[in-house]
């Protein structure tokens, strides 16, 4: 009696083992580096091309309004001074420079190219509030449904030097990524962003972007500060020359 | 002090002023067949630009002008790689212009001076 029990409660366990197995299967495998996807035949996007009007509250417009009146004239970018973009922007596109993914079981690492940034999308146990703090790319915690990976991002910065989605601090994205295959079987990762923001946004900002996976393609280092530290280094050494 | 601090600051000493900070505001991106032709007196592939100073004669006279470039990560995937621009060499520019009609621009595209492009 005891030994059919058993043997019923290992059917059970290796059943489920079975079914872990095929769900892990299921899912896809984002590792490798991402370039930005271009339609087949497909001009490059020109830069500076107008885009929509964002839906955005008077208070959020009068913040952002004000940055614009800062730089705009000189054209300073946070990326002029060697600071990464910060989400969405980050995974929107960061200046058109590729990105790699790192996936494991319980993270996926994503490295965008243009000043190494990095975001971490955790998997397993979510951080607990306390150990939290807002940062330009936030906390990003994923679950995978299928096989489809969805991303919550929270504790942004608010963000009024976003290129294309200013947010506040009460914004959080939500990202779905999933693979697809162009016709000549080459991998295509597409990831569709909500931006949900009550502070800044009168409805919620949707977009997509697509990526084009780059076998062979490995992603170079990005030293933005390195001139900075030399030109200090001369002037330290102008300065002990002249004494 | 130790000599590879001492290299380090003599190594300094001759790396001219880096561009503290960039923008390609002041630059009319719209003109992309403008070319430049000169000496080359710094070549700098650097990230988030690349600066770049050429001896250039023209009706101004004899002067060095001062390029602003594309980082040197979109270089190195055009086909620039070390040691292909060295000082002394002719190049040419693809160089969007100032937009107030100033001295310098942005070096869209380089020609080094093997013909190379990138």
């Amino acid at each position: 009696m005891r030994e059919s029990w058993l043997s019923a409660r290992s059917a059970v366990a290796l059943g489920g083992l079975l079914l872990a197995g095929v769900a892990a299967a299921a899912r896809p495998d984002f590792t490798g580096v991402w370039g930005v996807y271009r339609e087949p035949g497909a001009a490059a996007p020109q830069r500076g091309a107008p885009q929509p009007a964002l839906p955005l509250k008077p208070e959020a417009k009068a913040k952002i309004d004000a940055y614009h009146a800062l730089v705009d004239k000189s054209g300073d970018t946070p990326g002029g001074f060697c600071l990464g973009t910060g989400m969405p922007g980050s995974m929107l596109g960061s200046g058109g420079y590729p990105m790699e993914i790192v996936q494991h079981d319980k993270m996926l690492v994503v490295v965008y190219e243009a000043h190494t940034e990095v975001r971490h999308i955790y998997l397993g146990e979510r951080a607990k509030e306390q150990d939290l703090f807002p940062d330009r790319n936030g906390y990003s915690f994923g679950r995978w449904e299928g096989d489809k990976l969805i991303v919550e991002t929270t504790h942004l910065k608010e963000a009024v030097d976003q290129a294309r989605y200013p947010h506040s601090d009460q914004a959080k994205i939500v990202e779905e990524y999933r693979l697809v295959s162009n016709d000549d079987g080459s991998k295509v990762l597409i990831a569709n962003m909500t931006l949900t923001d009550p502070a800044f946004y009168t409805q919620p900002i949707k977009s997509e972007k697509k990526w084009q996976y780059q076998p062979g393609v490995r992603l170079l280092p990005y030293e933005c500060t390195e001139p900075a530290w030399e030109a200090h280094l001369e002037e330290l050494a102008n300065k002990k020359g002249a004494h | 002090m130790t000599k590879s601090l001492l290299a380090l600051l003599y190594a300094a000493a001759l790396t001219p002023p880096a561009l503290a900070h960039h923008s390609a505001a002041r630059f009319d991106l719209t003109i992309r067949d403008h070319t430049v032709t000169g000496i080359v007196k710094e070549f700098h592939p650097a990230n988030p630009h690349t600066k770049i100073v050429l001896e250039i004669a023209d009706d101004k006279g004899k002067r060095d002008v001062e390029f602003e470039g594309h980082s040197l990560n979109n270089y190195y995937r055009a086909g620039w790689r070390e040691g292909m621009v060295k000082l002394g060499d002719k190049i040419t520019l693809y160089a969007a212009p100032t937009k107030d009609g100033t001295d310098g621009g942005y070096a869209l595209e380089v020609v080094a001076a093997d013909g190379t492009r990138f």
